[in-house]
């Protein structure tokens, strides 16, 4: 089937190699900064395990090209994802007008984007009413198909998906759809199909109900201090119980990205809008803020509230690890506060150090090569993101580079007893000692 | 000799005596060139005083008053930083703090590097908790900054924060004043010790006002906090005359923000004291005000005093009070976000000149300051304006309102924005409106209705006289000159009735005895001196 892509970020990039690979013949389009002669020879805007080569493979087999003639897009497929970022709601607004221009016979639209909900109804009718412009007779349908990949498993969470959230009145859209994505279903069938509008909720609803987790164990992580209660311990009480599980039940410095509290932030800026105030999530959001500064505070107090002069090593900057990107991470906060109080501080990140160079305008950061490195003279060092070449080191040569052996840990990824046995102080979110 | 014995005084007298005080504002009206000969534009400030009972020759006659006086020596002196507070042997250099280095001589082109660095030093504090990188003891940002002071270290601040509301900021400003604690009770309530800062802004830092409000707060913040030193070095900062004192109290030198004795408490906006406007506005926005006041002090040191504003609004003012025998004066703002003007006006002018002595220390012969209150206009109109428009008092008035408003897009075509700017029309309609009949009493009304007034209830004597100011917006620029054109005016009048503006002894002897009656509720003994009233008093609370 011949399918369009419109947008080449992770979702687009991920949806065009996929969908090559299982015999279409796919045109994406970027919208957006990336750019057509780097996509054509396989550089990636994002480093994304094995994508890479995935789209490299497809380029080379030529069921896959990078296009950027939106005339060319448009006409060679009746099938078209839209693959836009949530803040470029204004691009996938031009892609229907040119949708509405230039196709020439039935239109099925696919969206990914995470839209205002409404969003493919709206589009649908605006396509409608193009084509009666031009008096054109064609079947239109736009169908809402969010996306579920999370970074760093982008392309197993589209192949061999949790889920396929279909939202559409339409039964020949329906089975379009289905018969496209069939080979991304094999096991259990994993459509979930119903309305338009549920679909696309059920995309904020996800997010909106992780984040609420993530926040409220954070909470209970840093309730449990002033109790001198290990976290950890409680982790594993409740993940046993059968209604809550393990899942999203790590309590750590806050979550970041770019989707994820975007999402929630969208979705609650929608609802006041409408003049509804979504006060839970408004609180998991600013709640998530504040624990993004959670080691810089223990930091603060351990310190006796003066920083000046402290050299502060950080391991890991993205927002999760197998990620290079930094956006909305607590790293950045954290260390914005560091630095505002006149520590130096010290970097590392196996991927994500040149995307915190593009965020980072301000000074006092050193970036080194090694992640020893950032230990030399450090009075403390902070673990912000649970890479996994983090979590063996080699303890007595950090306690021999370090100033001071003291020890935030981020993302509770360490054994207090061991480290106490190497002589670090250590502290960790609802664990560890108390500052 | 006192001033009313002098020729150019007598001069006055008998032009008022010869008709023009009991002359109405109606005939006045008939000079079709007047309201554009008696009014004045300076940059985004526009002054109408043409509904004032004068006439070309009475202001002629102030101004050989002025000269008489020596008023543009006296302005002079001012700014060039004399000593022009004799009984405290000071300058009063407020506007030597908004120079900028421009323009200035004498001490106050001495002071302008102490300023400037201090000024630096408040900048760097302002950045930091704006930033959000001043931190409460547990780390977290501070949210909310409490202003502690009273008099000149509350007004300014309280009203022109208000003023400038309209800027959004990152912070919530508070404000405590009065030593009754219950302000700093209520407030405390809703705030959190980790994310408050108290300002603690004391000209003399012995004020006890301030000091009890501030005891209270820390005790608040100990009741969490053990560590005093992080108590004070993360939660206070202290604006003062005096870092000794600061020091003393427990300010870590870091904390500290100074201004000088030459600047007078009810001008101590401009100063350090300025910090919470700066934490609402930013320091540019700070700076921007500065800039407008000191366009108001060049135009009071430059222009010739027929066309200087001040000196106008000084001078019509003597000429009500003194030879038209009228003392009450009310402030008219058409905006509500100019709620706290009345009562900072209150402050500035009656403190300064609300004085029975001249400078040689002898009880003059003539009124001085006149009552001076206000209230929001629109509000007010359905308060006191009654007595404007029927009562037995004769009242001064000064409608000020804003042209453009910064509140909502004027050009913008949502129904709201419609509704708010048809509520703009309506609030300067009622200004002008109110103005109008208050000088033209039954004269303003229709002839068409004439019928429907014939009662004796119904009565409208009109001929009180206004003045009013326009702005072209409020904002940090036009709040600066607004206020700075008070100041000077305020100046103007005292230099008329030889007056010292800048000293207010007639607060000093009401906080003496406060001492010693707290003692005595304390130990009723030393009661027994004390008149039968107080101490009745005192027993009924003890």
């Amino acid at each position: 089937m011949n399918v369009s892509i419109f947008g080449c970020e992770l979702s687009g990039l991920v949806t065009a190699g996929a969908l090559a690979q299982t015999g279409n013949n796919v045109i994406a389009l970027p919208i957006g900064n990336a750019k057509v002669d780097e996509l054509s020879k396989g550089k990636m805007p994002r480093n994304e395990p094995g994508l890479t080569k995935l789209i490299k493979n497809q380029l080379k087999g030529e069921n896959l090209t990078f296009e950027e003639d939106w005339r060319k897009a448009v006409e060679h497929s009746q099938v078209l994802f839209l693959s836009v970022p949530s803040w470029r709601l204004n691009r996938a607004e031009e892609v229907i007008n040119k949708i509405g221009r230039y196709a020439s016979g039935e239109v099925l639209v696919i969206n990914q984007s995470s839209f205002p909900i409404g969003t493919a109804d709206r589009f649908e009718a605006k396509l409608k009413l193009a084509f009666a412009e031009r008096g054109l007779v064609a079947k239109v349908s736009v169908v809402a198909m969010p996306e579920f990949i999370s970074e760093g498993s982008a392309i197993s969470d589209f192949t061999t998906p949790d889920r396929i959230v279909l939202g559409s009145h339409d039964l020949e859209s329906i089975k379009r759809v289905k018969d496209l994505m069939r080979p991304f279903n094999r096991i259990t069938d994993q459509f979930k199909v119903m309305s338009t509008r549920a679909a696309e909720y059920t995309k904020y609803a996800v997010n909106a109900l992780l984040a609420t987790r993530i926040s409220l164990i954070n909470e209970l992580a840093n309730n449990a201090e002033h109790f001198d209660i290990d976290m950890e311990e409680v982790r594993q009480g409740l993940g046993s119980d059968s209604r809550i599980g393990f899942n999203y039940l790590y309590p750590g410095c806050g979550f970041g990205g770019p989707s994820f509290a975007s999402d929630v932030k969208n979705l609650v800026g929608t609802l006041q809008s409408k003049g509804y105030d979504a006060d839970l999530l408004k609180a998991v959001l600013s709640n998530n803020e504040t624990q993004k500064e959670v080691l810089f505070r223990k930091a603060w107090r351990f310190f006796n509230t003066d920083l000046r002069g402290k050299t502060i090593a950080i391991w890991g900057l993205s927002f999760k690890p197998n990620t290079s990107t930094v956006e909305n991470a607590p790293s950045l906060r954290t260390i914005e506060a560091l630095v505002a109080q006149g520590a130096k501080v010290k970097v590392y990140d196996p991927k994500a150090m040149p995307d915190f160079t593009m965020h980072w305008r301000g000074i006092g950061v050193e970036l080194v090569e090694n992640m020893y490195d950032a230990l030399e003279d450090a009075d403390a060092l902070f673990l912000m993101t649970e890479w996994k070449m983090f979590w063996s080191p080699d303890y007595a040569l950090m306690k021999s580079k370090m100033k001071t052996p003291v020890l935030f840990d981020g993302r509770n990824i360490y054994d207090k007893e061991v480290l106490m046995g190497y002589g670090f102080r250590y502290f960790g979110v609802g664990r560890g000692e108390r500052v | 000799m006192g001033v009313e014995k002098s020729s150019a005084w007598q001069a006055l007298l008998e032009h008022s005596k010869s008709g023009v005080s009991s002359e109405k504002l109606v005939n006045l009206f008939k000079d079709k060139t007047r309201s554009e000969r008696f009014s004045i534009d300076l940059q985004e400030m526009f002054l109408d005083y043409s509904k004032n009972r004068i006439t070309d020759q009475t202001l002629e006659l102030l101004l050989d008053l002025a000269t008489q006086q020596q008023l543009p020596n006296w302005i002079d002196k001012l700014l060039s930083g004399e000593e022009v507070n004799d009984t405290e042997h000071r300058s009063a250099m407020h506007s030597a703090l908004r120079a900028g280095g421009q323009g200035v001589k004498g001490k106050a082109l001495e002071v302008q590097g102490q300023i400037e660095s201090e000024f630096e030093k408040m900048s760097l504090i302002v950045e930091k908790i704006r930033s959000g990188h001043w931190r409460g003891f547990t780390g977290k940002p501070i949210t909310d900054v409490v202003n502690i002071g009273v008099g000149g270290s509350d007004l300014g601040p309280l009203m022109m924060t208000n003023a400038l509301q309209t800027i959004k900021s990152p912070i919530n400003l508070h404000f405590i004043s009065s030593i009754d604690g219950t302000q700093t009770s209520n407030i405390l309530k809703n705030l959190n010790q980790e994310t408050t800062l108290f300002l603690l802004a004391s000209k003399s830092f012995t004020t006890i006002d301030t000091l009890s409000n501030a005891e209270t707060a820390k005790d608040w913040l100990a009741e969490v906090l053990d560590d005093s030193d992080t108590l004070l070095s993360q939660h206070f900062i202290g604006v003062s005359t005096k870092p000794d004192m600061m020091s003393e109290w427990g300010i870590p030198k870091d904390n500290q923000l100074v201004f000088w004795d030459w600047v007078g408490g009810r001008y101590s906006m401009w100063s350090t004291i300025g910090l919470p406007i700066a934490l609402q506005i930013g320091m540019t926005g700070f700076r921007e005000m500065l800039d407008g006041a000191r366009i108001m002090d060049q135009h009071f040191g430059e222009a010739p005093l027929s066309e200087n504003i001040p000196v106008l609004m000084g001078l019509i003012d003597v000429w009500n009070i003194n030879f038209l025998d009228i003392h009450a004066k009310a402030i008219l703002p058409y905006d509500a976000r100019l709620k706290y003007l009345p009562s900072y006006f209150e402050q500035l002018v009656m403190e300064s000149n609300g004085k029975s002595v001249n400078r040689a220390g002898e009880k003059v012969a003539y009124k001085t300051c006149p009552i001076l209150w206000g209230e929001v206009g629109p509000n007010a109109q359905h308060a006191f304006y009654q007595l404007l428009h029927q009562g037995t008092q004769a009242v001064m008035c000064d409608f000020i309102a804003p042209v453009e408003r910064d509140d909502f897009d004027a050009h913008g075509l949502t129904e709201k924005e419609g509704s708010l700017r048809y509520q703009h029309e309506l609030a300067l309609a009622n200004c002008f409106a109110q103005s109008r009949v208050l000088m033209l009493g039954d004269d303003a009304i229709p002839i068409s209705i004439k019928e429907q007034f014939n009662s004796p209830f119904k009565h409208y004597p009109g001929n009180q006289p206004s003045n009013t100011i326009l702005l072209k917006s409020i904002s940090a620029k036009t709040m600066g000159m607004l206020v700075a054109l008070y100041e000077h005016k305020t100046f103007v009048e005292s230099v008329i009735w030889e007056i010292n503006p800048f000293d207010q002894w007639g607060v000093e002897l009401g906080k003496l005895i406060a001492k010693e009656t707290h003692a005595a509720i304390k130990d009723t003994k030393k009661a027994e001196e004390f008149d039968a009233s107080t101490q009745g008093l005192i027993k009924r609370v003890i």
